[in-house]
């Protein structure tokens, strides 16, 4: 650990390329917790999202009017905003007519911090197009397998749970794939309400140390690590499921 | 044997069925006038909760600032017109050399189009930012780059990837039937591409392309967080020139979100209109 | 596929690490006098020293000396707002010419850009608190959350210091709501902007009770080696500070008491 300290600060006075964050022990400090945080939100947002997904396709399917018009709603309201403005909506403006507690320093603090905030703002961001790719997966199910379902005595939860998602699942894994990517890399959006994710603390320690391009070139390193590494287990879990025969 | 009778089951609701069309709703107006209902509503409801004078109305206050804010909402337009043209040049230069023959320039161009769509935009709006200088010297003439061109480069720069994607995406989904065809009737593989391929794909690329236009101007908010004065600094700077009232919060954010929705929805619904209608029936 | 992310990782990391200087400007004085207009870095989120007008302009104390550095060059002046993230970076640039935007002149920074000597200001940091909260000495923020400003030279210096948890926006706005709402104790800042933030009424209900720390003069910069610009900068700081031209804007602007370093220069070049 020392000599890859030295090696590192040897080369910051002979070069002049400065990575602090691998001789400096506060900022190497500052920029694991980052990645910690990064990784925190990517796989929180990831499973909130999906879920969300899930329950609103299902809710498009239902039978009252209401309820399918109020999903479509939702689903066009955050498709068509930027999911900025929808973060700083819900971490400013929401937190500020919500209901507040008194915490251990005597003020009146929000219910919700700003990590939670991001996670709920990134969940309902990414849900929304989650539920759109899950139910082109259901449309893609071919009538007939669902009449049989209901031939054989499944009810409407049954044949969804049992027949309609491990189909629909085959379907839309790509689509699916293709939005949890763009999940991981909106979670650089918390950046603006300052929830310490590895862009912020990022700019924490170029600001301090004047090392732009150096962590500007670990920032991309590692964001090309962690979408690869979706990629990589998506597509291991789309070839666990291939079955022969089924779709193209 | 005896023959056991099975209860009978009624029919599964129609809207499980595949003959019933899923919910459209119609008037596309009404999300239109659903947000803008809630923003004012919003904001009627925080001018009640506060003590009347001195302070002014939210509503007022909105109506006041909002010159400023749609000037700022129009330049956040024009940095997405400009970032798509940029991003389809370069995207569909790149895209051809993502279908082409020779490996050099098919590997080359899949490096620069994975390494583009794999990095988050704002990552490469700061990129853009720190590290392209003010001003190109090209022989005698010199170029200015104020920041909002560099967000223009920095935003354009993932758009040629996806771009290229949507081009390959449509030239490999045509049959290849066509490209036997052609060949069998004596093109090279050049005027296979221009002349026959490549004009059935612009039809199919259509769809993809505006949709990635819509998430463009959604991404074009990401350059207030690099210092450019669009409408979502300027709703900060709003906010703070009315002394930083908390009830403005809402229904200014409200009022951009509505901005926005205003200019997207109609966009997406038209995308969606093309993609039936240019839906390739087998 | 490893193999290929890995050339892609390496061609990258190459081409950035060798990311150099751009040209050396000529002469921005020449520049400035023959393109008639002087570009100024001002900030426009920090009341009284550069903030917005309803209708759009920037206004206060700095836009104000910049205009007087366009009238000693006999060209006009144009202002863009900058922030203490990109403020240096637009100066190196060459986006503005020069650059009064509340800076503190440090080592650090003086190795960046040319800091003009004399200093013109001076101020150091403080925490803008609601007066319902009972905090006296800085070691009792240890493991408390105060909201700052991105870039900020003491954000570091506070957190390790004395272990308080420092949350930082990209602007003045945000951090205040941020406050407001409760997420913090306190707003980490410049004394003299706490101060000029308090003159509002709404803020009636916030105090600035610790001491300042860590009194930094600010400098008003220039590129690196424009040395007659920075010649005629050093003399027009000066010039100011014998006029007493910013007692008087800080009278204008409604800053209630001079503060001790304008008042010291002032004695000095008289």
């Amino acid at each position: 650990m020392h000599g890859i300290a030295a090696w590192f600060r040897h080369l910051h006075e002979t070069t002049g390329i400065n990575l602090t964050i691998a001789y400096d022990p506060f900022d190497r400090a500052r920029f694991l917790h980052g990645l910690l945080v990064t990784l925190e939100l990517s796989v929180i947002t990831i499973v909130g999202s999906v879920l969300v997904g899930l329950i609103g396709a299902w809710l498009q399917g239902a039978r009252l009017v209401w309820t399918r018009r109020i999903v479509q709603v939702y689903i066009q309201l955050f498709r068509n905003t930027p999911p900025l403005v929808q973060m700083f909506f819900f971490y400013f403006g929401l937190s500020s007519v919500l209901p507040t507690m008194k915490n251990s320093f005597g003020i009146q603090e929000p219910l919700v911090s700003g990590f939670g905030w991001a996670c709920i703002s990134l969940i309902f961001f990414a849900g929304a197009f989650n539920v759109e790719i899950f139910r082109s997966g259901i449309e893609a199910i071919p009538s007939s397998t669902i009449e049989a379902a209901e031939a054989l005595g499944y009810t409407r939860l049954q044949t969804y749970l049992n027949v309609v998602l491990p189909l629909a699942t085959r379907v839309c894994l790509p689509a699916l794939t293709n939005n949890l990517v763009n999940l991981i890399k909106t979670t650089t959006l918390a950046y603006a309400i300052a929830v310490p994710e590895l862009l912020y603390v990022s700019n924490q320690i170029w600001s301090d140390s004047v090392n732009v391009p150096e962590m500007m070139v670990v920032l991309l390193v590692i964001y090309t690590a962690l979408v690869g590494l979706l990629v990589a287990a998506m597509k291991a879990w789309e070839r666990a499921l291939r079955r022969p025969g089924l779709g193209t | 044997m005896t023959a056991r009778v099975l209860p009978v089951m009624p029919p599964l609701p129609k809207v499980l069925r595949r003959d019933a069309p899923l919910p459209r709703l119609r008037l596309s107006l009404w999300h239109g006038v659903a947000l803008a209902g809630f923003v004012v509503l919003t904001a009627m409801a925080a001018d009640a909760a506060t003590e009347p004078a001195p302070r002014a109305g939210v509503l007022a206050v909105l109506v006041r600032w909002s010159p400023l804010l749609l000037r700022g909402f129009g330049f956040n337009i024009l940095i997405s017109f400009m970032a798509m043209a940029i991003g389809t040049v370069l995207g569909a230069f790149l895209g051809l050399g993502l279908v082409s023959l020779r490996r050099p320039a098919r590997a080359l161009a899949w490096v620069l189009t994975e390494f583009f769509r794999n990095a988050p935009w704002l990552v490469l709006l700061f990129f853009m930012i720190y590290m392209l200088p003010f001003r190109i010297q090209i022989g005698p003439l010199s170029i200015a780059l104020p920041d909002w061109v560099k967000a223009v480069i920095g935003l354009g720069l993932p758009v040629m990837a996806n771009v290229a994607e949507v081009m390959r995406g449509a030239v490999q989904s045509i049959h290849p039937g066509q490209w036997e065809a052609a060949e069998s009737l004596g093109f090279s593989r050049n005027q296979q591409l221009w002349q026959i391929i490549l004009p059935q794909c612009i039809k199919r690329m259509i769809p993809p392309w505006m949709n990635l236009y819509a998430i463009l101007v959604m991404g074009t908010t990401l350059a207030s967080i690099v210092g450019v004065n669009d409408v979502v600094t300027l709703a900060g700077q709003v906010q703070a020139a009315e002394g930083g009232r908390t009830d403005l919060l809402v229904p200014l954010y409200g009022y951009v979100l509505l901005l926005f929705f205003i200019y997207c929805y109609p966009i997406a619904r038209l995308t969606q209109r093309l993609e039936r209608r240019y839906a390739v029936r087998i | 596929m490893i193999r290929r992310r890995l050339t892609l990782l390496s061609l990258l990391a190459g081409l950035m690490m060798a990311a150099g200087a751009w040209p050396a400007r000529a002469d921005a004085l020449q520049d400035i006098k023959s393109k008639g207009v002087l570009v100024v870095g001002v900030k426009a989120d920090y009341p009284p020293f550069g903030y917005r007008a309803p209708n759009g302009d920037i206004i206060g104390i700095e836009p104000d000396l910049a205009r007087d550095v366009a009238k000693r060059l006999g060209v006009k002046v144009q202002f863009v707002p900058v922030v203490a993230a990109n403020r240096m970076q637009f100066l190196e640039q060459g986006k503005i010419d020069l650059l009064i935007a509340t800076m503190s002149d440090t080592p650090d920074r003086a190795r960046v850009v040319a800091i003009v000597k004399p200093d013109y200001y001076a101020s150091g940091y403080n925490l803008m608190l609601p007066k319902s909260i009972r905090i006296t000495a800085w070691d009792q923020l240890k493991g408390k959350p105060v909201c700052a400003i991105q870039g900020a030279f003491y954000n570091k210096q506070v957190a390790e210091k004395f272990g308080a948890q420092v949350i930082a926006f990209t602007g003045v706005a945000e951090a205040l709501t941020a406050m407001k709402q409760g997420r913090c104790v306190g707003f980490l800042y410049d004394d003299t902007a706490i101060e000029g933030q308090m003159l509002r009424p709404e803020w009636s209900a916030y105090a600035m009770p610790l001491p300042s720390q860590d009194a930094q003069p600010w400098g008003l910069a220039v590129r690196m080696g424009e040395k007659s610009f920075y010649d005629f900068m050093a003399k027009t700081v000066a010039d100011w500070h014998k006029t007493g031209l910013i007692l008087k804007l800080e009278t204008k602007y409604g800053i209630p008491q001079h503060s001790k370093f304008a008042e010291e220069m002032h004695k000095k070049y008289e």
